[in-house]
C-alpha cells in the first residue's frame, strides 16, 4: 500500500496514544514480562515436582496371603540389593535415570481378593498383587504367573503398577538369565532379533508443532485492545465525528489505524516470544522440555519473528475489520469472540502433525500461515511458489479486511448510531446508485473468490487417466459464473454502473490496433520469458507431465472448442473481473499504476501456476496498461484472446510454426533470432501506439480519472 | 457571495418498523460570508441531520448543497478544506495535550507540521488556552475541553464555520469567551452557522435565523424581520407562534 503523508500522522498520533494507554502498556508488557514466566515457571516446577516425588514415594501393596507377603517382601529386598549394586560407582546424574528401589514399601495382607480389590478403590492401599504360581528356577518348562491390580483413574495407583511391574519384569529378566547360564546357552537363544528405530525429528519438533498456534494467540491478544480502542473506542468516545470531517480519505484513516494495531500486535508478540524463552534459557527448564523431545528452538527465533509480521498483519486487518462494526467497546468486544474462535479452527487443523502445506490448505486463511510457520519450524523445505502463495493470498485476504474496514468504518449508519440502522447500509432501497464498485467491494470480493476458485481448480484437476477435455469443459462453466455473473448480480443490487465498471464502452480505433499488434505478439515474450526463467528455475517434471496429457486431449478436440475453452471464455472472463471488476474498483483508492500492478499480481495468483506467476503477472499489466489507456475493456480482450488462442495453437499444431522454420517441441529452446526481433518490434509498436492514446481533457474528465479542479 | 447554499435538501432514515422518516424535509437556505446564521428549532427537528450533510458526513438524500461552491456530494474533501465544523457533545482524545492535539488535526488538515505549531500557539493565545495547552485532554474541564475543540475547528483557519451547540453547558465565563470569539471570527469575514438552544444566545449573535421544526424551515429572517412577522418581542415567543401558525404541537426545549 502507497503510504501517504496523512496516513503517517495517522500513524504517529495513534500510536503515541496506544502507548500512552496503560492498559495497553499493562497487556504489552507487564503480562508478558511478569506473568508469562511465572506461570511457566509455576506450572512446569508443579508437574516436576509431582513427577518426581512419585518417583520417590513409598507406597502400600496388598496381598491376600501370607506366603505372596513373604515373597513380594523378598523379591523387593533381593531387588533393592541388586539395583543397589548396579548403582555402585554412577554418577549423580547417571543415578537420576536409575529406577528406585521399592525399599519401603509395605506389604499387607488382605482377607480376600475381594477385599484387596475394595482396598485399592477405596485408595487405601494403591497396588495389588496375587501370586498365583511359582516356577522353580530350573524347570524350564514352567511359567511363574503373577496377577497385578490398580485403578487406572488413580495416578498414584498407575505409577505404583508401573513400578511394582518393573520390579517384576527385572526379576524376570535375572530368572532368564539365570536358566540359560544353567543350559549353557548364550542370551541371544531368547532374543534373536534385536529391532531398533532412529528417530530423525530435529529436537525442535514438538515445540515446532505447537508454537505457530501460540503465535496466532498471542499476536491476536496483542490486536485485540488496541483494534477495538482505535475504531469503536474512537465512536465510543464521539471523536470520530471530527476526524471524518477532516479532508482525509477514509481508507487513509483506517490503513493508519491499522498500521498502528499491526506494529502493536507485532511488539506485543515479540516481548511474548522474547519472554518465554528467556524463562525457557535462564529458568534452566529447557534441560526439562527437551526430555519430553525437543527444547525451544533459540537459533530459528529469527524465523519465529518472521513469520509473526505476515500473522500481526492478517490479524489485524481481521480485528480492525470487525471491530470497525461496533459503536461501543462492549459491542466489539462480542463480535471479536467468535471471531477468534473461527480463526483458530484453521490454525489448529494446521497444527495438527498430519496437516501439511498443500493443496487447498495452500489458500485457507490463517491455517496456510500457521502451516508455512510450523514447516519453518520444523525445517520441512518449502519451495519458493508455495512462500509466495502462501503470502501472496495472505495478502490479498489483509487487503480486503483492510478495505472493509474503510468501508464499514465510513459509513453513515456506523458514524452515526443514533441516526440510521444497518437497514438503511443492506436495504437496497437505500443504496445510491454509483459509478464504480467501491474497493472494499472489489477486494473482497475477489478474495473470497480467491479460494473458491482454487477450490474449483484442485477439485477438476485430471488425474492421470482422466479426460482432460472435460476438466477444461468444466473451467468453462464455472468461470463465466464466478467471473462474470456472481460480480454482475453484485454490481446490480449494489445499484453501481455496470457499463462503467467492466469498461463496456467503445475503444478508441488506436486502442484496437494497439491490442492486435500487441496480441500477435505477445506470446513470443512471453515464450522468451519462460525460456529464460527456466534458465534460473526448473519446471517441475509432474507439470511438465499434466501439460503433455492436456495436449494431447486438446489435439482430440474440434479446434472452434479448443479456442472457445482456452482462448475466447478466459479472455472474456479474466477481463472482465480483473480489469473491468478489480481494476475499477482500485481506481478509487489508486493511482494508475498501483491499480495496473495489483490487478495484474490479483491475476497472476489467480494462476495458481506458481511457476508461471511472473510471467502471468508481466501479461497481467501489459492487458492492465492496455485497458487503462483505452478506457475499454475490449481491446485488452483481444489481446488475451490472441495471445491464447496463438499460444494453444502452436501447442497442438507445432508444423504451423515448421513452415517458418521453428522446432517448437523442444520446449526450452529459443526461438530463432528473426522471430524474436519481428516479434519484439511489432509489441514495441504496440505498446508505443497505446501510449499515444492521449486522452483529451475532456475525457479525461467525464471519466473520472483526475479531479476536476 | 453566499458561502453556503442548500437547496431543497432533505434527508429520509429508515424507520425501525420498516417506514421511513423524513429527518429533514426539502431545507433552502444561504449564508453571506461575514454573517452569523442561527439554525434555532427544538430537538429532533432535523438540526443536526442538516449540518452532517451540509459537512459531508451524511449524504443528503434529495437537493443538494454547497460551501464555497463545492456541492457536498460531489466534492466532500474540498467541501472539507473550507469547512471548521463543531460537533455537539465531540470528544477529545484523551491521552494527547491539547496542544498535540492541535497539531494533529492541523496536519489531517494538510498543513505542515511548523504552520501547524504556529497557528497551534495562535490560537492557544487568543482562546487563553495556556494554562492547560500542555496537560492531556483526559484532565480538561468541561470549558477547558470545548475550547479546545473550537480551536480544533478553526486549526486550518477555514472560511466557513459550523458550530452545534458551541456553549452547552459551559459557565458565564467559557460562554463568554467563546461566544466573543465567534464574533471575532465574524467580523473577520468568515460565514458562520449557530445551532443552539439558548434563544438569548440567538437573539444577540445571529445576523439571520432559520426556525426549524419537523424537518422543514418554517420561518427564516433577522430577528427584526420575525418580529414584524408574528407580532411576539421575544425570540421564544416568535417561535412558538410560528409554530402554532403551523398546527402542530411540540415541545420546545
Amino acid at each position: 500500500m502507497f503510504l501517504r503523508r496523512r496516513m503517517i500522522t495517522i500513524y504517529k498520533k495513534e500510536l503515541t496514544e496506544v502507548l500512552r494507554d496503560r492498559r495497553t502498556l499493562i497487556a504489552m508488557i507487564v503480562v508478558p514480562i511478569a506473568l508469562y514466566p511465572l506461570l511457566m515457571l509455576g506450572s512446569i516446577q508443579a508437574v516436576t515436582t509431582q513427577g518426581a516425588s512419585l518417583e520417590v514415594e513409598d507406597f502400600i501393596i496388598g496381598v491376600i496371603s501370607e506366603r505372596d507377603q513373604r515373597y513380594v517382601g523378598w523379591q523387593i529386598m533381593r531387588d533393592t540389593e541388586f539395583l543397589e549394586r548396579q548403582q555402585n560407582g554412577s554418577s549423580e546424574k547417571e543415578l537420576k535415570q536409575f529406577p528406585k528401589p521399592l525399599k519401603n514399601w509395605k506389604v499387607s495382607q488382605f482377607l480376600s481378593e475381594k477385599r484387596l480389590r475394595q482396598a485399592i478403590q477405596d485408595r487405601v492401599i494403591q497396588v495389588g498383587v496375587v501370586i498365583e504360581e511359582v516356577a522353580p528356577l530350573d524347570d524350564p518348562s514352567r511359567q511363574s504367573r503373577i496377577v497385578l491390580f490398580s485403578d487406572r483413574e488413580e495416578i498414584r495407583s498407575v505409577t505404583a503398577m508401573q513400578r511394582l511391574r518393573s520390579m517384576f519384569v527385572r526379576m524376570e529378566e535375572r530368572t532368564r538369565d539365570e536358566r540359560l547360564r544353567l543350559k549353557g546357552l548364550p542370551e541371544t537363544f531368547v532374543t534373536p532379533f534385536e529391532i531398533s528405530s532412529v528417530n530423525l525429528a530435529a529436537p525442535s519438533s514438538v515445540l515446532g508443532q505447537i508454537l505457530p498456534l501460540i503465535l496466532i494467540l498471542m499476536t491476536i491478544t496483542g490486536a485485540i485492545y488496541p483494534a477495538i480502542d482505535l475504531t469503536a473506542g474512537e465512536r465510543e468516545r464521539n471523536t470520530l465525528e471530527s476526524l471524518m470531517v477532516t479532508p482525509v480519505p477514509v481508507l487513509d484513516i483506517i490503513v493508519g489505524k491499522f498500521l498502528v494495531v499491526t506494529t502493536v500486535a507485532i511488539m506485543g508478540a515479540t516481548l511474548n516470544l522474547g519472554s518465554v524463552t528467556a524463562t525457557v534459557w535462564f529458568g534452566g527448564f529447557n534441560e526439562i522440555i527437551a526430555d519430553e523431545g525437543g527444547g525451544v528452538p533459540i537459533g530459528k527465533m529469527g524465523v519465529i519473528l518472521l513469520c509473526l509480521i505476515p500473522f500481526a498483519v492478517l490479524m489485524s486487518a481481521i480485528m480492525i475489520a470487525v471491530s470497525s462494526y461496533a459503536r461501543t467497546f462492549k459491542e466489539a468486544q462480542n463480535y471479536v469472540t467468535p471471531v477468534i474462535l473461527a480463526v483458530l479452527i484453521p490454525g489448529g487443523i494446521a497444527a495438527l502433525p498430519t496437516t501439511r502445506l498443500e493443496g487447498v490448505m495452500l489458500v485457507v486463511p490463517v491455517g496456510n500461515m500457521v502451516l508455512f510457520a510450523k514447516e519453518m519450524l520444523l525445517g520441512v523445505p518449502i519451495p519458493w511458489w508455495q512462500t509466495a502463495t502462501v503470502l501472496l493470498s495472505t495478502t490479498l485476504y489483509a487487503s480486503a479486511a483492510v478495505a472493509v474496514a474503510a468501508t464499514v468504518f465510513g459509513q453513515e449508519s456506523v458514524v452515526f448510531a443514533d441516526a440510521a440502522s444497518w437497514k438503511s447500509t443492506l436495504s437496497r432501497k437505500f443504496i445510491k446508485p454509483t459509478k464504480r464498485p467501491a474497493v472494499s467491494l472489489a477486494l473482497l470480493l475477489v478474495a473470497l473468490l480467491f479460494p473458491v476458485w482454487f477450490f474449483v481448480q484442485t477439485a477438476m484437476q485430471p488425474g492421470p487417466d482422466e479426460d482432460a477435455a472435460a476438466v477444461l469443459r468444466g473451467t468453462s462453466t464455472w468461470m463465466p459464473l464466478l467471473f462474470v455473473v456472481l460480480p454482475y448480480l453484485i454490481l446490480l443490487y449494489a445499484k453501481v454502473d455496470r457499463k462503467e465498471s467492466f469498461q463496456l464502452g467503445s475503444p478508441p480505433l488506436g486502442g484496437m490496433l494497439a491490442a492486435l499488434l500487441i496480441g500477435v505478439s505477445s506470446w513470443v515474450i512471453a515464450h522468451e520469458f519462460s525460456v529464460l526463467q527456466s534458465m534460473v528455475i526448473a519446471v517441475p517434471e509432474e507439470l511438465k507431465g499434466s501439460n503433455e496429457r492436456l495436449v494431447e486431449a486438446l489435439r482430440a478436440l474440434p479446434i472452434w472448442q479448443v479456442l472457445i475453452v482456452l482462448a475466447v471464455v478466459p479472455a472474456f472472463c479474466e477481463e472482465l473481473l480483473f480489469r473491468g471488476f478489480l481494476m475499477s474498483g482500485l481506481k478509487g483508492a489508486a493511482g494508475k499504476w498501483t491499480c495496473i500492478i495489483t490487478s495484474a499480481l490479483v491475476f497472476g495468483v489467480f494462476h495458481f501456476m506458481f511457476i508461471k506467476l511472473p510471467v502471468t503477472a508481466f501479461l497481467g499489466v501489459v492487458l492492465g496498461y492496455i485497458c487503462w489507456q483505452s478506457r475499454s475493456i475490449w481491446p485488452s480482450m483481444l489481446t488475451h484472446f490472441l495471445h491464447n488462442g496463438l499460444l494453444a495453437m502452436i501447442a497442438i499444431h507445432p508444423k504451423l510454426l515448421a513452415v517458418v522454420g521453428v522446432d517448437v517441441e523442444a520446449e526450452a529452446t529459443h526461438l530463432p533470432i528473426y522471430i524474436i526481433v519481428v516479434g519484439v518490434m511489432v509489441f514495441a509498436l504496440g505498446i508505443t501506439i497505446a501510449i499515444l492514446l492521449k486522452r483529451s481533457k475532456a475525457s479525461a474528465l467525464r471519466h473520472g480519472l483526475i479531479p476536476s479542479t | 457571495m453566499d458561502m453556503v447554499i442548500a437547496e431543497n435538501l432533505g434527508k429520509v432514515f429508515p424507520t425501525a418498523e420498516g417506514g421511513e422518516k423524513r429527518a429533514v424535509d426539502g431545507l433552502s437556505f444561504a449564508v453571506g460570508a461575514g454573517q452569523i446564521y442561527g439554525l434555532l428549532g427544538p430537538n429532533g427537528a432535523g438540526k443536526t441531520t442538516t449540518l452532517r450533510m451540509l459537512s459531508g458526513l451524511m449524504a443528503p438524500t434529495f437537493g443538494r448543497a454547497s460551501l464555497a461552491g463545492y456541492d457536498v456530494t460531489e466534492e466532500p474533501s474540498q467541501v472539507q478544506r473550507v469547512l471548521g465544523f463543531l460537533t455537539a457533545n465531540t470528544g477529545l482524545y484523551q491521552r494527547l495535550t491539547g496542544r498535540e492535539l492541535l497539531v494533529y488535526f492541523g496536519e489531517l488538515h494538510g498543513m505542515d507540521r511548523s504552520t501547524a505549531l504556529a497557528r497551534a500557539d495562535h490560537l492557544i493565545d487568543w482562546l487563553g488556552m495556556a494554562e492547560f495547552a500542555e496537560l492531556r485532554c483526559g484532565t480538561h474541564s468541561t470549558g477547558q475541553k470545548q475550547r479546545v475543540n473550537i480551536a480544533r475547528a478553526l486549526i486550518a483557519d477555514p472560511p466557513i464555520l459550523i458550530m452545534d451547540e458551541p456553549t452547552l453547558g459551559l459557565d458565564v465565563l467559557s460562554n463568554r469567551i467563546i461566544l466573543e470569539f465567534i464574533r471575532r471570527e465574524r467580523d473577520e469575514g468568515k460565514s458562520i452557522i449557530l445551532s443552539t438552544h439558548y434563544l438569548d444566545e440567538a437573539e444577540s449573535m445571529c445576523d439571520k435565523m432559520g426556525l426549524l421544526h419537523a424537518g422543514r424551515l418554517v420561518a427564516e429572517g433577522d430577528l427584526v424581520s420575525l418580529q414584524k412577522h408574528t407580532g411576539e418581542h421575544h425570540l421564544s415567543d416568535i417561535f412558538l407562534s410560528v409554530i402554532d401558525a403551523e398546527k402542530t404541537t411540540g415541545a420546545f426545549a
